[in-house]
């Protein structure tokens, strides 16, 4: 199998699924419990809470373990309903675990306006200073785009925030692992994390919180993480969340070499075999590995049918439930157009592939185009 | 290598069998997943409970499973000219559009573009080819022939399909689900519409056509209610008409014998077995011939007004291009306009067209 769906989840780390396994055996003991079991899995929670804020530069007490970025995400949003200006300010691309939240939260007046972005799919902070109102107290934009990779500029709409003493907080699902995270440099109040993106379990997140914001609870019942997440930990998971963030950031300089070694390699070799290729996102400043091409004419889902029957794994547009494609938001808040949505596919390189891997991709897909383009009446 | 075949799997049984035999016979089987509809009123898809069977039956049997997305073809080949139909007062039947437009051919178009030369489905129908190409004959199990629904087919997509089951009666068909131990060997068959689903009709025309509510009329010029609109009506039809007792001369329920477009009034009759409900010519438009040339003038043919309706005798006079007349020994029970009149000469489905109201 060649895996080049990074975005959409990672393979666990070897060492990360044996530390789970291990732990899940020994130490079942609940974190909350007194006796020496109970604080066997407490330090075990602890020490993941000390290595995620390492590894995003902040206070190991602005950490708090979620279900993921899903969770971390509505926990941020659905704290507006506490908040005394209950109007907030996203972007066009978000994750739909930010715009469908929003659609929702209205039923409770709180109200939204979502800032378009450029044909690279950039945010512009004046367009979020323009849109501030008396009553806004959130800015949520994410830092990186998962279909298309664009970097959003953090850092100035962190200023624009700051000038008006609104929350910022940002999905940072999908950088982790591929770009460096300092909180404090960008500027951040808020940003949320997934295991699973960086080479950890699935179903477990993280979000820092800086201290001094107060919050409640999506799930309500025992104090657990500051009695902002209800429930007994999930130890295993979240030990296997904080090896996992030290993993990757131990090495991320070079990772973040490879991926785009790779990505200039996949570019350079298929533009030699197909012409008139479009890449949609901002090449200048872009998460590493992470590729979203046209090829017009040639039907995405098609095409990612020609390749999972070759055994390779690449993404397209926004998968529904019964696993069909329909044309994605992101691309159209892009200016991409409904026939070009369809015939964009993504690919993600991760830390495993090699350039054999990537030889072996552009042939397949030069391979599937040819035969999609002689079969087609 | 062996030959790969598609076959659409819908995660019923009928299409899980049809990808059973075909395994079985050694093809190199590929399932595709077709999405038709996309629901407006939430994101949900409504098919993700058909997926996950079609999921299921895959793993069990190790086949790969894909899908396809084809609600913008079928809005714009299927739907529009349902809602246009309907609109006119007209009972479509969107199933056989479906199977032109959609089964075989955007979907017989996207697998030839996956390099396969065949596709499969769970019809009960059987494809046989002759000297004069290829014919549709009707499935084994007469009671289950779907043959009425690919009258609308041409001898090219026919000579690229084949229906596994068309020769096994569906008792079979969910007997060797069984034996696979596929769990969706005793789901229940769809009814209904396929977009519609188990919805209630008038709850989901009424999105798209608005009330406008008329009086009912019997066929002595009496008032004998009121109909919410015309569109909801269909010839023949005996439910739901909310026609009260006290009216008319017997206890014998209401039928609806025709819509009166332009002054919205719903003219009905009384009694199953009157005579306005029924008649020995019929007229139809759009005739299309799968063999390409229709069949020849007074030959003896047999012919169906809607699905699963005992075949019955008739002759056929064409009028002019691609109308004819259509005159029946005994007379048929009511021809509703806009549904299909599919024409047989015994277990070979010869073509078909559209019922139009019939002018004396």
């Amino acid at each position: 199998m060649l895996y080049f769906d990074h975005s959409a989840t990672t393979p666990i780390h070897p060492d990360v699924q044996s530390l789970i396994n291990e732990l899940n055996q020994d130490i079942y003991g609940n974190p909350s419990s007194v006796h020496t079991a109970g604080r066997k899995a407490k330090y075990v929670v602890e020490t993941a809470r000390k290595q995620i804020a390492n590894t995003i530069n902040c206070d190991p007490k602005e950490i708090i373990f979620t279900g993921g970025g899903s969770e971390s995400n509505n926990l941020v949003l659905w704290n507006m309903i506490y908040s005394d200006r209950k109007h907030v300010i996203t972007s066009s691309i978000e994750h739909p675990a930010i715009l469908t939240v929003l659609q929702q939260l209205e039923h409770l007046s709180i109200t939204h306006t979502v800032v378009p972005v450029n044909n690279y799919g950039c945010v512009n902070p004046e367009d979020i200073d323009s849109a501030i109102k008396d009553d806004t107290g959130l800015i949520t934009i994410m830092m990186a785009n998962n279909e298309v990779g664009t970097v959003e500029p953090l850092q100035d709409i962190a200023k624009v925030a700051k000038k008006h003493d609104i929350l910022f907080h940002s999905d940072g699902v999908q950088v982790l692992g591929k770009l460096p995270i300092d909180v404090q440099k960008l500027g951040v109040d808020m940003m949320s994390f997934s295991a699973h993106k960086f080479y950890g379990p699935k179903g477990v997140g993280a979000l820092y919180i800086k201290e001094g914001i107060a919050m409640k609870p999506l799930i309500v019942g025992g104090s657990q993480e500051k009695s902002l997440r209800a429930g007994t930990e999930n130890v295993g998971g979240i030990a296997g969340l904080g090896f996992a963030a030290e993993l990757v950031t131990k090495n991320l300089r070079d990772v973040s070499h490879n991926l785009t070694a790779l990505e200039i390699q996949f570019k350079t070799k298929f533009n030699e075999q197909n012409p008139n290729i479009i890449y949609n996102g901002f090449e200048d400043n872009h998460l590493p590995g992470l590729i979203n091409l046209t090829i017009s004419g040639i039907a995405s889902d098609l095409l990612l049918i020609h390749l999972d029957n070759e055994d390779i794994a690449v993404s397209s547009g926004s998968a529904c439930s019964a696993g069909t494609i329909s044309p994605s938001p992101v691309l159209k808040a892009m200016g991409i157009n409904d026939k070009q949505n369809l015939e964009t596919i993504r690919i993600s390189a991760g830390r495993d592939n090699t350039s054999l891997e990537v030889d072996q991709l552009v042939e397949t897909m030069t391979r599937a185009i040819a035969t999609i383009r002689r079969n087609a009446r | 290598m062996s030959e790969k075949i598609v076959v659409g799997l819908s995660g019923g049984v009928d299409s899980s069998v049809a990808a059973l035999l075909l395994q079985e016979q050694g093809y190199d089987v590929e399932c595709i997943f077709m999405k038709n509809w996309e629901d407006d009123d939430n994101e949900i898809c409504s098919s993700a409970d058909d997926y996950n069977d079609a999921l299921d039956v895959c793993e069990i049997l190790g086949l790969p499973l894909h899908s396809v997305n084809f609600s913008n073809e079928y809005w714009d080949k299927v739907f529009a000219y349902f809602l246009a139909e309907y609109k006119v007062g007209r009972t479509p039947n969107p199933d056989v559009l479906c199977n032109r437009e959609i089964k075989f051919k955007a979907f017989l178009d996207y697998a030839l573009q996956l390099g396969v030369s065949k596709i499969a489905t769970g019809h009960y129908a059987n494809v046989k080819e002759t000297t004069s190409g290829f014919q549709l004959l009707k499935g084994i199990d007469r009671s289950k022939d779907q043959s009425y629904f690919l009258y609308m087919l041409s001898k090219i997509p026919l000579s690229k399909s084949t229906f596994p089951i068309g020769k096994l009666k569906k008792q079979e068909v969910r007997k060797l689900a069984k034996k696979a131990g596929l769990p969706i060997a005793e789901k229940k068959d769809s009814t209904g519409i396929c977009f519609i689903g188990e919805r209630n009709f008038r709850q989901f025309i009424e999105r798209y056509l608005p009330e406008q509510p008329g009086d009912i009329i019997s066929n002595e010029g009496k008032k004998v209610g009121t109909h919410n609109g015309l569109m909801y009506y269909t010839i023949g039809q005996r439910k739901g008409l909310g026609i009260g007792g006290g009216h008319g001369k017997s206890n014998l329920p209401w039928y609806v014998i025709e819509k009166i477009m332009d002054k919205n009034i719903l003219i009905v009759c009384q009694g199953n077995d009157h005579p306005l409900l029924y008649s020995n010519i019929i007229t139809a438009s759009q005739l299309h011939w799968i063999s390409g040339t229709a069949p020849d003038e007074g030959k003896q043919l047999a012919a169906k007004i809607r699905y699963r309706q005992k075949d019955k005798i008739c002759r056929i006079e064409p009028v002019n291009g691609d109308s004819a007349i259509i005159y029946f020994d005994e007379p048929v029970f009511a021809a509703a306009p806009g549904q299909s009149v599919v024409l047989y000469d015994d277990e070979i489905c010869l073509g078909g067209g559209i019922i139009e109201p019939y002018v004396n």
